[in-house]
């Protein structure tokens, strides 16, 4: 599923104006071009983490951005892990 | 595709018994409460924990209630009951994604440190997902013989290429085959996808694998059973002549060395239990020879099943 800017901004119940921001600080990276931004079904759930972050979990602006890279690397590693037991699997 | 997979959550317990406040607490304790626990159980602060996610979604729909002032005044005058929570919880969470085509986010730096001591972990860094094409997955039904014996097979990939997959002798129902770089092409200047084969392997009229050994159930004449023989049984790799002895019975298991699945160089046995036929249709002769016939010892086979 690829949504355009405004149909992110309108499932993800966000504003202009906080999309900007989080995209800046490079929480969410969009696909296609600066003229015409998509998002996936991974950012929305991406967006709905950072939300629950902010608004449940108490971790301020500087904070979500270390949680996030540190979120990611635990499902690098988990990939990672998982490929390793596959790979020994098959073999 | 986009799909809410997780089942709904319909809360039954005192979302105050959930959250474990009491039932004067303030918004303020419930909301304190709420985001303890949800440090504690926040899925995507704890992918794989499964226990976690669903007491996750349990103290999601009971805060939902109780945060919420009117419906919290209600519940509390029994206007409503808990299942008032009722939300469509089920949502994706960010880790749902992880480690599909799509996890653009995904982040293998924090083991760098370990390719320059492993080739393993140097090569799955160099999967860096976002460049690299996707993953194609198929199962393929395999017969019976190819995989004792292994074989080569063709196969069409989407797109119309075809795959030449080489079937190792010995594989098992279940297993996956890995060709590194045969499957989709990358966005960009990355490597292609993997295709992964998982091996079905159709079952034989008359073999059955257990392990590395075949089984062979094989029917013997009345008269090869008490005179003994020697017979032609079929092998995975073809007919041999083996050796019924004298007054060999029904269940009486032969062992062809050798004759089974191969592993590590060596082969695994082919087990072949034999059972006596009578002539089919009957056969008058024979019905005579017996009706005249009185054994010198009484047998009795169900000797051992009395009482």
């Amino acid at each position: 599923m690829i949504l355009n800017r405004e149909q992110f901004i309108a499932q993800a119940n966000l504003d202009q104006a906080t999309l900007e921001i989080w995209i800046e600080e490079e929480w969410l990276v969009p696909g296609g071009d600066s003229a015409q931004q998509t998002f996936s079904e991974v950012d929305l759930a991406r967006a709905q983490l950072i939300r629950d972050l902010m608004d449940d979990l108490g971790v301020n602006r500087e904070g979500v951005g270390v949680v996030l890279r540190l979120v990611d690397q635990v499902h690098g590693l988990r990939g990672a892990l998982a490929d390793i037991l596959e790979l020994n699997r098959a073999r | 595709l986009w799909t809410w997979g997780e089942a709904r959550v319909c809360i039954v317990k005192d979302p105050y018994e959930v959250l474990g406040v009491a039932r004067a607490a303030t918004q303020d304790e419930i909301r304190k409460t709420y985001r303890r626990l949800a440090k504690k159980l926040h899925p995507d602060i704890n992918p794989g924990d499964k226990a976690g996610e669903a007491k996750f979604k349990e103290i999601s729909a009971a805060y939902d209630l109780l945060s919420d002032e009117d419906k919290r005044r209600r519940f509390d005058a029994g206007e409503i009951d808990a299942t008032g929570a009722e939300r469509p919880r089920d949502r994706r969470f960010y880790k749902d994604f992880a480690g599909g085509d799509g996890a653009a986010y995904d982040n293998r730096s924090g083991f760098a440190d370990f390719a320059e001591a492993d080739d393993l972990f140097a090569d799955l860094l160099r999967r860096q997902r976002r460049a690299r094409g996707a993953d194609l997955r198929f199962t393929l039904a395999v017969d019976f013989l190819d995989a004792v014996n292994g074989a080569t097979k063709r196969v069409a990939m989407p797109g119309g290429s075809q795959l030449e997959v080489t079937i190792p002798p010995g594989i098992e129902h279940g297993e996956t085959l890995w060709l590194g770089g045969k499957g989709g092409a990358p966005a960009g200047e990355g490597e292609a996808g993997d295709v992964l084969i998982r091996i079905s392997v159709k079952p034989h009229k008359f073999f059955v694998r257990e392990g590395d050994d075949i089984h062979l159930e094989l029917p013997i004449t009345l008269k090869e059973a008490v005179l003994g023989a020697r017979i032609r049984a079929p092998t995975p790799t073809g007919p041999v002549v083996l050796t019924v002895p004298k007054g060999a019975n029904t269940g009486a298991i032969l062992r062809l060395k050798g004759k089974g699945v191969p592993r590590n160089g060596g082969r695994g046995d082919q087990l072949v239990k034999l059972k006596v036929m009578l002539p089919d249709p009957p056969d008058a002769q024979l019905e005579a020879f017996i009706a005249a016939w009185t054994p010198a010892v009484e047998d009795d086979p169900r000797k051992g099943m009395q009482g």
